[in-house]
């Protein structure tokens, strides 16, 4: 019985290895290669023409409700993170990796080790651009002018044989064997940064008023906007949008900067970006009040009270401070707050606080639109108007911390070195007899190139020239 | 506006007679008619330079920030990719093909709409300087001719398209020759082709400076996209098209090292290549929104 468990767990084993081997083979193939190549391609069409990251409305309006169902089960709202595009990018990942484990080492040691010394003449016949020329003089003279011909085209040369039978082996650009292999490593980097980005880095968005400061998410720092402006071309187009940003750390002032669009602040490895403005919807900078006393008929003229300041009221009794702003007013019954229905200044009021002898006697809403709403003292029937107010901009920073970036640049420039040997590079290698024939000799040579077969040809009807030069 | 108009008016007849020589050439065979193919596609290089220097003289920066700009630019790096080939290779059929194409792009660029053409400043997110480069210029008061990622990135990409314009005449021409030489038919025009190796060697080649161009395209796009939009890649439709475009050339050479797949396969891949890059070039510009909405 143990015996029978034994084959079992064989069998198993076996089973296991087999189905490993398989596996191994089926990522070990450049069938697999153009496979996922074109499936990426045609798969990612479909996320170009399907608008990514809408609201479920905008599907159902564009493509019905079952159509929907379907999108959204697919994630191909999302597509570029969904499960089965990632599966695409893993598998692509497995293919490259298999297959320069599987070629690299054998490749390395073929290439670098070899040094064919004392090869067999008749292998040079087997090459199709072979060739056999008769050069006057000796084989000794005709070698050293073989070997100055490869030196002065840049080849490295490998001298046997001997007395009137020399062998020469030469070559040159084997490096560029390996700029596949360098950009496949590179490839695996860039999708390695991206993990990286994605499972350490975030992504966050914040409106600053100007003057007003934000704690950053995640960081221990703060950081305060000085300014927004808006520069302008002499044609009136929009040159370029501005803020000065100020990071404070604790209660000290570290750096300042002035960013715009395609200049960010970069600080503790997050970056800060120009990215919008606007007015703000709860906050102004200051507004012109008018008293108007209940029994007159036109107001006072108006004073101007800043944000957060107490002013007095010339001619009255009262002082009044400007609290709070809404752009487009709402009242919510049930929290019993005001807030805003919208960004734009539909329905703009101000919030004040009147004092009379330092007491707070009314908190009320001033509407810019509807001055005679209410009263703003109801007690008395005295009431206040917004007559004017200067709207607070706020600057929109993007914030963007994405640790994977670096291991992303350090995948492309190692790309860029994996190309340029890959396409420039071209390894090749050339085989060479010459044999002393009666004062005469006769060159055999011939010779292989990875890449770019045109050139070889001229290359050996160049080297031919230079041996039979007089 | 009126010297980069005059010159693309030239330009555009010249393309058309180095089109018309390059294929009476082809016709009729006689020398001269390609030695005048040979020399008026050069004038037409000229011209066309002559074109993106007024063209910045007029906006006062490169000229790369919008469709008709950057169709110019396709033209130029078209018309000396073509002419450097010939020289290295002197095959002048391969004008006749490579002549209509650009014939045909000065002619899209003519028909294009006024707001593609007209002369504008930068917008703020296309103002890309490289600071090293205007210190250097500053103490000599050049720094206004800095450049920076807009005009790499353009560039590049463009000398990408153009190489991938080129393997697709190619790869028009590979199809048609291997189609004789598998029947073995013949025809007088035909057989003045290159055989069918050296226009799959000569199609490889040219998408081997293409591929890496068009990879430093998205590559300097992605550095700018990290400065300019907070991210280096954000699938944008023209960042995926671009990467379409190269999953489609990066299936070409792996086709070519594979058996079965070389020649006629790939040639069908090489073609498939540049009508993405039509495309990725002007079908995402005009269908799909995104943010390279300006050219």
């Amino acid at each position: 019985m143990s015996d029978n468990l034994k084959d079992g767990r064989a069998k198993d084993a076996s089973i296991v290895k087999s189905f490993a081997s398989k596996l191994w083979a089926f990522f070990n193939s450049l069938k697999l290669t153009l496979f996922v190549l074109i499936s990426l391609a045609t798969v990612s069409i479909l996320g170009t023409v399907i608008e990514q990251n809408q609201p479920v409305e905008k599907y159902i309006e564009a493509y019905g409700s079952s159509w929907t169902r379907v999108i959204l089960y697919m994630r191909v709202n999302d597509m570029y993170h969904s499960l089965w595009f990632l599966a695409l990018l893993t598998m692509l990942s497995l293919n490259i990796i298999v297959c320069t484990i599987e070629r690299f080492p054998p490749k390395w040691k073929s290439l670098l080790r070899q040094r064919p010394d004392n090869f067999d003449p008749s292998i040079i016949d087997r090459f199709s651009n072979a060739r056999t020329v008769n050069v006057d003089g000796n084989a000794d003279a005709v070698r050293e002018k073989a070997l100055k011909a490869f030196k002065a085209r840049g080849f490295k040369t490998s001298l046997s044989g001997a007395s009137g039978d020399y062998r020469l082996y030469a070559w040159k650009g084997t490096i560029g064997r390996f700029g596949s292999d360098f950009t496949h490593v590179s490839l695996i980097l860039i999708l390695l940064g991206a993990i990286i980005g994605n499972i350490y880095g975030y992504k966050d968005f914040s409106g600053i008023y100007v003057g007003g400061t934000i704690t950053v998410p995640k960081a221990d720092f703060m950081l305060r906007l000085d300014k927004f402006w808006i520069d302008y071309y002499e044609t009136g187009q929009i040159r370029q949008y501005n803020s000065l940003l100020t990071v404070v750390e604790g209660d000290k002032e570290v750096m300042q900067k002035h960013i715009w669009v395609n200049e960010p602040l970069y600080y503790k490895g997050i970056r800060f970006y120009q990215s919008s403005y606007g007015v703000a919807w709860d906050k102004i900078e200051e507004a012109e009040i008018a008293f108007k006393k209940k029994a007159g008929k036109d107001p006072e003229p108006a004073i101007l009270v800043k944000w957060g300041e107490l002013a007095r009221v010339p001619g009255t009794p009262y002082s009044v401070k400007l609290v709070g702003y809404t752009a487009d007013f709402i009242y919510d019954e049930k929290t019993n707050t005001v807030g805003s229905r919208s960004g734009d200044a539909n329905n703009p009021a101000a919030n004040l606080e009147i004092y009379k002898a330092d007491r707070l006697i009314a908190r009320p809403w001033i509407f810019f639109k509807y001055p005679d709403a209410f009263p703003a003292i109801p007690e008395t029937g005295d009431n206040f108007i917004l007559t004017a107010y200067r709207g607070t901009m706020y600057s929109g920073i993007s914030i963007n911390k994405d640790p994977g970036t670096n291991v992303v640049w350090l995948g492309t420039a190692i790309m860029g070195v994996g190309f340029f040997l890959a396409f420039f590079v071209y390894h090749r290698r050339i085989w060479v007899s010459i044999r002393d024939s009666g004062g005469a000799s006769v060159v055999k040579l011939g010779g292989t190139i990875n890449k770019n077969t045109l050139v070889f040809e001229k290359e050996l009807k160049d080297i031919v020239e230079r041996l039979t030069k007089q | 506006m009126i010297l980069s108009l005059v010159f693309f008016t030239f330009s555009f007849i010249f393309y058309i007679l180095a089109a018309v020589f390059y294929i009476s050439h082809w016709f009729f065979k006689k020398k001269w008619l390609g030695h005048t193919g040979t020399t008026i596609a050069w004038v037409a290089f000229f011209s066309t330079t002559i074109i993106l220097i007024a063209r910045a003289g007029e906006s006062g920066h490169a000229p790369f920030s919008n469709l008709y700009e950057s169709m110019v630019l396709f033209v130029w790096a078209t018309n000396i990719g073509y002419l450097l080939m010939e020289i290295k290779y002197k095959f002048k059929v391969i004008g006749a093909v490579v002549f209509v194409l650009e014939s045909l792009a000065m002619l899209s660029a003519t028909l294009l709409p006024y707001r593609y053409k007209s002369v504008e400043p930068l917008n703020p997110a296309l103002q890309n300087k490289w600071h090293w480069l205007v210190d250097i210029l500053k103490p000599y008061g050049y720094e206004k001719y800095a450049i920076g990622w807009l005009d790499f990135h353009v560039f590049t990409t463009f000398i990408g398209y153009a190489a991938f314009a080129i393997s697709f005449g190619l790869g028009l021409m590979f199809l048609v020759k291997d189609a004789y030489e598998r029947k073995g038919s013949r025809n007088r025009l035909i057989d003045a082709f290159p055989d069918a190796d050296t226009l799959d060697e000569l199609g490889y080649r040219s998408i081997a400076w293409g591929f890496p161009f068009l990879a430093t395209g998205i590559v300097s796009g992605a550095i700018w996209a990290n400065y300019a939009w907070g991210s280096y890649w954000s699938w944008d439709p023209k960042e995926t098209w671009s990467l379409i475009t190269w999953f489609i050339y990066a299936a070409y050479l792996h086709a070519r090292v594979t058996r079965g797949w070389r020649g006629r396969r790939a040639a069908y891949l090489s073609v498939a290549g540049f009508l993405a890059v039509i495309f990725l070039y002007w079908g995402v510009s005009f269908i799909l929104p995104g943010l390279h909405a300006y050219a």
